[in-house]
């Protein structure tokens, strides 16, 4: 690869993306522009190690390494088991911890032991239809909400929920509880496959960076 | 007046002129190539019944095929590629024939992928099939093919990345993994998800040593040095021979000098399941696909009756042309046309014109004649 291509990296808006920028600055790789809150500026160039960034709507960032349009991103792995794209999920940045669950009142326990239909909202309908058809082989309704899912069960729009869960707190405080654990989340780095191919020494290398610190805080 | 309908259903697209002249163009180019190492044409329908295409057959999953049914009831599928078709073929037509048969095609293949991904349902295939031909030699032959026809489609610069399907079959054999641990893990291994590959070994009791080495290979790729590596990892026969394999094939690559162009990659797998032994894919800059898949497939054509080793690929067309334009390697067209105009208030203008206009024609020349507008 000539070496004036740059490397591309999409972060996920918000904490994913500053977590991530810490952990690249562990490793001399900077760029300070994308922390200036202000600027207004979308994409970010680091001309000395050739570099660019740019921040994208999480459920986005499995799009833009699919189609090569970033050679590199770091999402939660609850974006990637809905969107299902064809990406490499190279690293586990250990990052973002949380789990995904079904929730819902105490009562709805129940609903869960046997294989009749119950009505199912969240914001990850692909996950929740793999859960709920494949593993439980129940029936259910999905109904797809774009944000503050809690709310379904407590105005009866849905029996349950299935939705990040990270400390509970949110559950709690509207008299929810987790009833089934679906599986662990936390931040992946993805790798578009051809970009793994056509600039393989300078992804092994990141890579390996990362593993290196990694090691070294276990 | 009831609302007209022109534009066309998602994933699907017409292509006309400047890009279809490439198009065509650069079908050509390769074709000839192709026609280089001696193969010979085969067209197959565009539809056919399910079986062809089942999942018995290993090809895409039955969700993403374009299905329909005849007036018998029969479930027919819009072909999602060529290789089980022609497969279907050869054992029909070369049923007794134990030389080696070289068959090329080019076509449209089909698959109702989901949709607002940015990804087309209708592509263009061109690709060859070598059947009757176990040797490392066909093997090569189809690499140093691949590396033909993208040196002379104009991008500048590809990389083909060559594995071995038998390679990780062996190694499951050998820590005594069971099928459907076995699925998963090539699913894990093959998406690079050495996070996932730890978790399944873990849960399933895997020991610690074979689990060093999973982890192990999805990560080796690279030049000949990995396979060294790779080879010190088995134990078992069928893995070793599948190093064997790549290394002779290696050989035969430096003879036909390609070998800059070739790595190797043990962690990789394909989508389709019908490969048996060596899988490769080619890849250049600007699209986020191979653009060249392939592979030996010796157990596919006994599905149709014929007890035959084989091995092919397939140039997507789209993604080809896609990536020569965002390398924006400049169209070089071979032959530009003529445009005559005559005066369509002057008879003898155009009986002069008309006869350039045949002159030029009869030497081969494109051109095309029209009555020169008023406005003009």
């Amino acid at each position: 690869m000539n070496c004036d291509t740059y490397l591309t990296f999409a972060l996920g808006k918000g904490r994913l993306a500053n977590k991530t920028l810490d952990l690249l600055s562990q490793l001399g790789i900077r760029c300070d522009e994308i922390l200036d809150k202000s600027t207004r500026k979308l994409i970010f160039v680091n001309e000395e190690l050739k570099l660019r960034f740019f921040l994208a709507k999480g459920p986005d960032v499995p799009t833009y390494v699919e189609l090569g349009a970033a050679d590199i991103g770091v999402v939660g792995k609850d974006t990637i088991m809905e969107e299902n794209r064809n990406v490499y999920e190279i690293l586990d940045l250990g990052f973002g911890k949380c789990k995904m669950c079904v929730c819902g009142p105490e009562s709805a326990r129940e609903l869960l032991q046997h294989h009749e239909r119950i009505r199912v909202a969240s914001k990850y309908p692909n996950i929740a239809k793999e859960y709920f058809y494949d593993k439980k082989h129940q029936t259910v309704d999905i109904i797809k909400l774009n944000g503050s899912v809690e709310l379904g069960p407590i105005v009866e729009l849905s029996d349950v929920i299935v939705d990040i869960v990270e400390t509970g707190s949110t559950l709690k405080e509207n008299g929810l509880a987790v009833l089934e654990e679906i599986c662990p989340l936390s931040a992946r780095m993805i790798v578009n496959p051809v970009s793994l191919q056509m600039q393989r020494e300078r992804i092994q290398e990141l890579v390996a960076g990362i593993r290196a610190l990694q090691n070294k805080e276990f | 007046m009831s609302k007209r309908i022109i534009h066309t259903p998602e994933g699907v697209r017409d292509i006309y002129g400047k890009e279809y002249t490439r198009q065509l163009q650069l079908q050509e180019t390769i074709r000839n190539v192709i026609k280089q190492y001696g193969y010979d044409d085969i067209q197959t329908p565009t539809f056919e019944f399910f079986d062809v295409f089942s999942k018995e057959i290993g090809t895409t999953p039955s969700q993403e095929l374009y299905k329909f049914f005849d007036k018998e009831n029969n479930t027919l599928v819009l072909r999602p590629d060529f290789t089980p078709a022609i497969a279907r073929c050869a054992s029909k037509y070369f049923m007794d024939e134990t030389e080696p048969i070289r068959l090329c095609y080019l076509g449209n293949t089909y698959t109702n992928t989901n949709n607002l991904q940015g990804k087309l349902k209708e592509v263009t295939q061109m690709g060859v099939e070598l059947i009757n031909d176990d040797s490392v030699e066909a093997d090569a032959e189809m690499i140093s093919l691949v590396v033909d026809a993208l040196k002379a489609s104009g991008v500048p610069k590809f990389q083909i990345a060559i594995g071995e399907a038998e390679y990780f079959k062996g190694l499951c054999e050998e820590a005594g993994l069971d099928e459907e641990t076995e699925k998963q893990l090539r699913a894990f291994v093959s998406g690079k998800n050495y996070f996932a590959v730890e978790q399944l070994l873990q849960d399933c009791n895997v020991s610690e040593y074979y689990k060093e080495i999973f982890l192990r290979i999805a990560d080796i790729f690279g030049n000949m040095g990995s396979l060294t590596e790779a080879r010190a990892l088995v134990k078992n026969e069928r893995s070793v021979y599948a190093i064997d394999r790549l290394e002779k094939l290696y050989q035969v690559l430096k003879l036909y000098q390609v070998e800059e162009y070739i790595s190797f990659d043990l962690g990789m797998v394909s989508k389709y399941h019908y490969y048996t032994g060596v899988i490769f894919k080619a890849f250049t800059t600007g699209i986020g696909n191979a653009v060249v898949t392939g592979g030996r497939y010796d157990k596919l054509l006994g599905h149709f009756g014929k007890q035959a080793p084989a091995i092919g690929f397939a140039i997507v067309v789209d993604h080809l042309l896609e990536a020569l334009m965002r390398q924006q390697v400049p169209i070089q067209l071979k032959k530009q046309k003529h445009v005559l105009q005559y005066d369509p208030n002057d008879e003898k203008d155009y009986v002069n014109k008309l006869q350039e206009c045949i002159a030029l024609r009869t030497a081969g020349e494109y051109v095309e004649l029209k009555a020169a507008s008023s406005k003009s």
